[in-house]
């Protein structure tokens, strides 16, 4: 039956301790600004980033657009790259890990582009798809699907081999086994590869504006540079992180759930 | 013996084993192993650690290629895809992703039964074995003895030509053990299925076997062969019991 979950009480100093860690993080930062220990051409202050936040919210210039449409070209950019690489990655891993066919022909080409930082992709892309979302998308997909390969490759490879004897000795076809034996086995290594897979598209969807967009959080931190304004840089730092800490957790209950559904 | 069973001499042949050699490389393991299984017979196989049980089942269910022979069921060259045959292994073989019920069902599932035919067989056996009431849990929410039992009733399940087990109650504590040998006994008489039971423990030979083959040491051969002729349910104790265990014992004392 289910088995009850101990619940432990934090002692009341470690749930203050990353409270505390956070403020003085803050505190310091915006005492080097304010007492000039780093000149303000070099680096803004919290409360100045908070202060264009607030601005950058209904003002499109001097970068061309609003915070929410950076960030929505952003998310739309990724997410479009994360599901693409999902769509091919998963089912490409998990046939590799079975039918010694389709690893035959596909490893070897995979292992030629895997080392390739995706961010190297990019003169090409531009070459093929110009400056718009059709290439970031490309370059993010690259990046998403190598742990969704790897995770499904070594998830159907983990298969117990009794429980494929098993099926065996059932009469059970290979694709009988696939279907019913690997592809189940291997779908808790499928779901880690969404949050590992998530954050390589995150982070690589950065690389990819930086250096060719003329909308998105990466594009606001290289106009930001451009424009000679680190308080602009900084606010685009730090909105990529959020955005990618807020993803992260949504993908995480995502795959949560999905495992909770098929092992408990 | 139970006047419902037919002594195995009268029954028809079902499984004929001919000249099975399996070598892996240089080391010989199998050597020229021949023998007959009738219809509806219960077979013991004993033998020590080693020997190559376990390969013989494995060459027997077609899991490896034999080096030589062969092994028919209804004379025909057996075939996992066409002919019934099941296996229960010695660890324990439930995926974790289905309940107890659809577990038992899978042998069923790849055999290709009919949804009515699976239904109602998996209600029987469920019943037959005691797991209806646990049939809508997962197999880590049942304890492992119980696990051994849901690969039990799967094996049954497909209502096999040939059903093969290896030490499948090797790892349970004695208590367990002889409740579960006695479900087994009833499920095979309840079932009429041909079952090849392979064990290190004489006394299990003994208790669930109507005849058991002894093997020898490497490379190994059949050594004796034995039958038990006993009334069901067998006593541990009776003179007659322990003198067939004394036997078999006898005949591997070398272990
Ligand atoms: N795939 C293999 N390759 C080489 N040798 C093997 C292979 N499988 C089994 N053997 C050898 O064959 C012999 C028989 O092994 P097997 O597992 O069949 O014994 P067993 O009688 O089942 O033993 P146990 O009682 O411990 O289960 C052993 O000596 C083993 O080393
Ligand atoms: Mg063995």
């Amino acid at each position: 039956m289910a088995y009850e979950q101990v619940k432990v009480e934090t002692p009341l100093v470690l749930r203050i301790l990353p409270v505390a860690s956070i403020l003085l993080f803050f505190g310091v930062w915006q005492a080097v600004v304010e007492l000039k220990i780093v000149p303000n051409t070099m680096l803004g202050s919290p409360t100045q980033v908070m202060a264009l936040f607030w601005e950058k919210l209904f003002e499109a210039n001097p970068d061309g657009a609003v915070l929410t449409t950076h960030a929505y070209i952003s998310i739309i950019e990724a997410f479009t790259g994360f599901f693409l690489s999902l769509i091919v990655g998963v089912p490409l891993g998990l046939l590799m890990g079975w039918f010694a066919l389709a690893e035959g022909l596909a490893r070897p080409i995979f292992e030629l582009i895997r080392p390739i930082p995706p961010v190297a992709w990019i003169p090409l892309t531009i070459f093929w798809f110009g400056i718009g979302i059709p290439g970031k998308v490309f370059i993010i997909w690259l990046s998403g699907i190598v742990p969704c390969v790897i995770n499904s490759y070594v998830g159907v490879r983990m298969t117990s081999p009794t429980l494929i004897q098993m099926a065996r000795t059932y009469g059970a076809t290979d694709w009988d086994i696939f279907k019913k034996i690997c592809i189940p086995s291997a779908l808790p290594m499928v779901f880690g590869a969404m949050t590992i897979s998530q954050a390589y598209c995150w982070t690589t969807l950065v690389g990819a504006e930086y250096l060719a967009a003329d909308q998105g959080l990466g594009y606001l931190i290289t106009m930001g540079r451009r424009l000679a304004m680190p308080t602009m840089v900084l606010l685009g730092m730090i909105c990529v992180g959020l955005t990618g800490v807020a993803i992260g957790i949504i993908i995480e209950r995502i795959e949560k759930r999905l495992l909770a559904g098929i092992r408990r | 013996m139970n006047a419902t069973v037919e002594a195995a001499e009268n029954r028809r042949v079902k499984i004929e084993v001919k000249d099975l050699t399996k070598s892996f490389g240089n080391l010989l393991v199998l050597d020229d192993i021949s023998f007959n299984v009738a219809q509806g017979e219960f077979l013991s196989i004993v033998g020590p650690t080693g020997c190559g049980k376990t390969t013989f089942l494995n060459a027997l269910s077609k899991l490896i290629p034999t080096t030589k022979g062969n092994i028919f069921i209804d004379g025909e060259e057996a075939n996992p895809k066409k002919h019934n045959i099941s296996f229960v292994f010695q660890e324990p073989t439930c995926m974790p992703w289905r309940t107890v019920r659809d577990n038992v069902a899978y042998g069923m599932e790849v055999k290709g039964f009919s949804k009515a035919r699976l239904e109602e067989r998996l209600r029987y056996i469920l019943d037959l074995v005691g797991l209806t009431t646990t049939a809508d849990l997962y197999p880590n929410q049942v304890s492992s003895s119980m696990e051994q039992r849901i690969a039990v009733a799967r094996a049954f399940a497909v209502d096999p030509d040939l059903l093969l087990m290896d030490e499948p109650y090797g790892q349970l504590d004695v208590k367990l053990r002889y409740y579960l040998e006695d479900e087994l006994v009833s499920l095979w008489k309840a079932l009429k299925s041909t079952v090849i039971f392979v064990t290190h423990n004489i006394e299990e030979a003994v208790y669930v076997a109507e005849r058991i083959l002894v093997l020898s040491n490497k490379p190994t051969k059949i050594k004796a062969e034995v039958k038990v002729d006993l009334p069901r349910p067998r006593s541990l104790i009776d003179p007659k019991f322990v003198e067939i265990r004394k036997q078999v014992t006898e005949l591997i004392r070398w272990w």
